[in-house]
């Protein structure tokens, strides 16, 4: 009862003073402000990375034999980097390796890719596009979606059709109100007929696909490979992780037999998986989550003082009032307990303020910069707790004096 | 003691006894003997007035009898409690259960209605929202404020005030309603209404101690004790409240 007490008082305080309050607890908005922002962005790009740049990067239980790791994890030393420089280049006898190390496989598909300046449609152009030769399944291992028009077929790569996939920022640039599907562009000295379109994906990331073009393998390695027999990157998708696990030590035994590897000797190619990626971002975000807390608990610890002197100046100024509900029957833990809930009530005021004001900048973020933001409960959780705790902590000591009033001085007090 | 068995026979308990009650403060190296020794009772249903100049030692004795402080020496029995040796939260727990303030200053919280400054010493008592509501607006209702219970203090004039007060002294039905100069800031017909409202309380069977310097004032009470120097100067019976049925 004397909590409702201590909040009703609270409540009407901040009521009646909003500018001082608002000066009061803006230590308290700000940290939480602060926590909550960062929170909500870091919290959204774990999300996106995990759920969606991964899986469209690396698509979900696939892992990916390369040359060299694509990644930069910092773990690795200058040395190892420079062994991995020393590897040589995948080719389609490789391909057939790994084919016959996994014939399980659900999907399997291989592909180079280089950038590309333009593209051209009569007078309009897309510049900086990637141009991806692609085996037959290679789509649906990425899990593209043709939204206009087909995909690659077995039949395109057997006759080496000229035909291409476009990604939906180019169809957008190239046709802004006609069909694409049907029309011949222009890549360089070449004409492709356009036979399918991909759903846009957007994001942060989503240009990737957006600004690809998917011709058949065979007619990318006659027209635009640097080195014919080269593949960049050959894909195995299995149907559970623990089928990709298995697979992924198979593939890797395979290709160092063929190699005629050693024990002991390191792989002269490199697997990549989305975990690998994973792993990194995860490092990333620890980083980040580590340094919230001191950045944070600087502006509480001055919102928290704030709110102890206003506290405390709030004390002094109703000594009588102490002196009052003592002589009526208060008790020094029902005294306490009361401006305990009154700091505590200020402090959650702007702890929620603060959470309100985090995620419309997360928000705003979200809105003007490809950066998603996403709202944890857990974050709101803590900002709430935070603001207990410092409403708690500040008001301590102005309880404790309140207290402790000897109830004759206090109703004699004006 | 004789007489006290034979009162209780016509039943008017004692209610209030002290035996050699003393209170002593340190001013720097001197030693003031606020109360040097103070015995005296008060039965249940006695309307009494304390007098004496100011350092008589009548303050300290109010204190002591409202259980804001504890004796340096003697005994204080309230209601067959020995108050002297409690620590703060006992003291607390006694003034919300038998003692109701009535003060010259009012002393209500200027930001709460009349219903919510009668409900505080229930809610330190514990009682439930419901019932502290129907309570308060008996007491209210007691003391001719039924139609303000709304108001906060800075509405009401000085007699409604010390009314809400009084109301506010009574709610928890206390043993002894302790009025310390109740109409020190009051205009004297005011004075005269509040003096009646305590009058009536008397009549319905409160027990009542009036600090006051005022003669007029003490002249309602049944009888008069008046300190000089920290001890009890005179016994002054008016209207015998001690010999039963007068």
């Amino acid at each position: 009862m004397f909590v409702l007490e201590g909040i009703w008082i609270a409540l009407q305080q901040v009521w009646a003073h909003k500018l001082k309050s608002a000066f009061t607890l803006i230590g308290v908005i700000i940290g939480i402000t602060f926590l909550i922002a960062v929170i909500t962005v870091v919290e959204g790009m774990n999300r996106y990375v995990q759920e969606d740049f991964a899986g469209s990067l690396f698509g979900v239980n696939t892992f990916t034999v390369v040359r060299r790791s694509r990644i930069q994890t910092g773990a690795e030393t200058e040395e190892r980097r420079r062994r991995q420089a020393r590897n040589p280049n995948l080719t389609l006898h490789d391909v057939e390796v790994v084919r016959r190390a996994v014939p399980e496989a659900w999907r399997l598909a291989y592909s180079s890719d280089r950038g590309f300046d333009e593209v051209t449609y009569k007078d309009r152009n897309r510049r900086n596009i990637r141009l991806i030769g692609a085996s037959e399944g290679y789509e649906a291992l990425q899990g593209w979606e043709v939204l206009d028009g087909r995909g690659l077929t077995p039949l395109d790569e057997r006759r080496g059709l000229k035909v291409a996939v476009i990604g939906a920022e180019i169809a957008e640039k190239l046709f802004p109100d006609v069909e694409a599907v049907g029309k011949e562009i222009r890549i360089g000295s070449h004409r492709f007929e356009v036979v399918g379109v991909w759903d846009k994906q957007g994001g942060l990331f989503g240009n990737i696909r957006d600004a690809s073009i998917l011709l058949p393998f065979s007619v990318y390695r006659q027209t635009y490979a640097r080195n014919p027999s080269e593949v960049d990157q050959i894909s195995v998708k299995m149907r559970s992780l623990e089928e990709m696990e298995a697979a992924q030590v198979t593939v890797e035994g395979a290709l160092r037999t063929d190699r005629g590897l050693r024990p002991g000797e390191e792989n002269t190619f490199w697997i990549e998986t989305s975990s690998e990626l994973l792993d990194t971002w995860d490092k990333i975000v620890r980083v980040l989550f580590a340094a919230i807390p001191g950045l944070v608990s600087i502006s509480l610890v001055v919102g928290g003082i704030v709110i102890m002197n206003i506290m405390l100046l709030s004390v002094a100024g109703r000594v009588r009032e102490i002196g009052i509900r003592k002589a009526v029957g208060a008790r020094r833990r029902d005294i306490m307990i009361q401006f305990l809930a009154e700091s505590s009530t200020l402090s959650i005021i702007g702890a929620i303020v603060g959470i309100i004001l985090g995620i419309g900048i997360a928000k705003a973020v979200e809105a003007f910069t490809p950066m998603p933001a996403s709202v944890p409960p857990w974050g709101i959780a803590a900002g709430l707790t935070l603001g207990l705790l410092v409403g708690v902590g500040s008001g301590l000591y102005p309880a404790y004096r309140a207290a402790r009033q000897d109830p004759i001085v206090a109703l004699r007090s004006e | 003691m004789n007489g006290e068995q034979g009162m209780q026979m016509n039943g008017n308990e004692v209610i209030i006894e002290t035996r050699g009650l003393t209170k002593l403060y340190q001013m720097g190296s001197e030693t003031i003997h606020a109360l040097a020794g103070v015995d005296m009772e008060i039965r249940r249903n006695e309307y009494i007035a304390i007098m004496g100049p100011s350092g008589s030692g009548k303050s300290t004795l109010m204190n002591l009898i409202g259980c804001l402080d504890t004796p340096t020496a003697g005994e204080y029995i309230l209601n067959g409690t020995p108050v002297q040796g409690l620590d703060d939260d006992e003291l607390a727990r006694i003034r919300n259960r038998e003692i109701g303030f009535v003060f010259q200053t009012f002393n209500l919280l200027p930001r709460a209605s009349a219903l919510h400054n009668v409900e505080l010493p229930l809610i330190y008592a514990g009682i439930p929202a419901k019932e502290r509501q129907e309570k308060a607006r008996n007491a209210l209702a007691t003391v001719d404020l039924a139609d303000r219970t709304h108001h906060k203090p800075n509405e009401l004039s000085g007699g409604q005030r010390q009314r809400v007060a009084i109301a506010r002294a009574l709610v928890n039905d206390p043993s002894i309603l302790l009025a310390d100069e109740p109409t020190g800031n009051l205009d004297s017909k005011t004075s005269e209404e509040i003096m009646n409202v305590f009058e009536e309380l008397h009549a319905s069977g409160q027990t009542i101690i009036m600090v006051t310097h005022e003669h007029d004032i003490s002249d309602k009470a049944q009888r008069v004790v008046t300190l000089r120097d920290g001890l009890i100067e005179s016994h002054d019976a008016r209207a015998d409240g001690l010999l039963a049925g007068v």
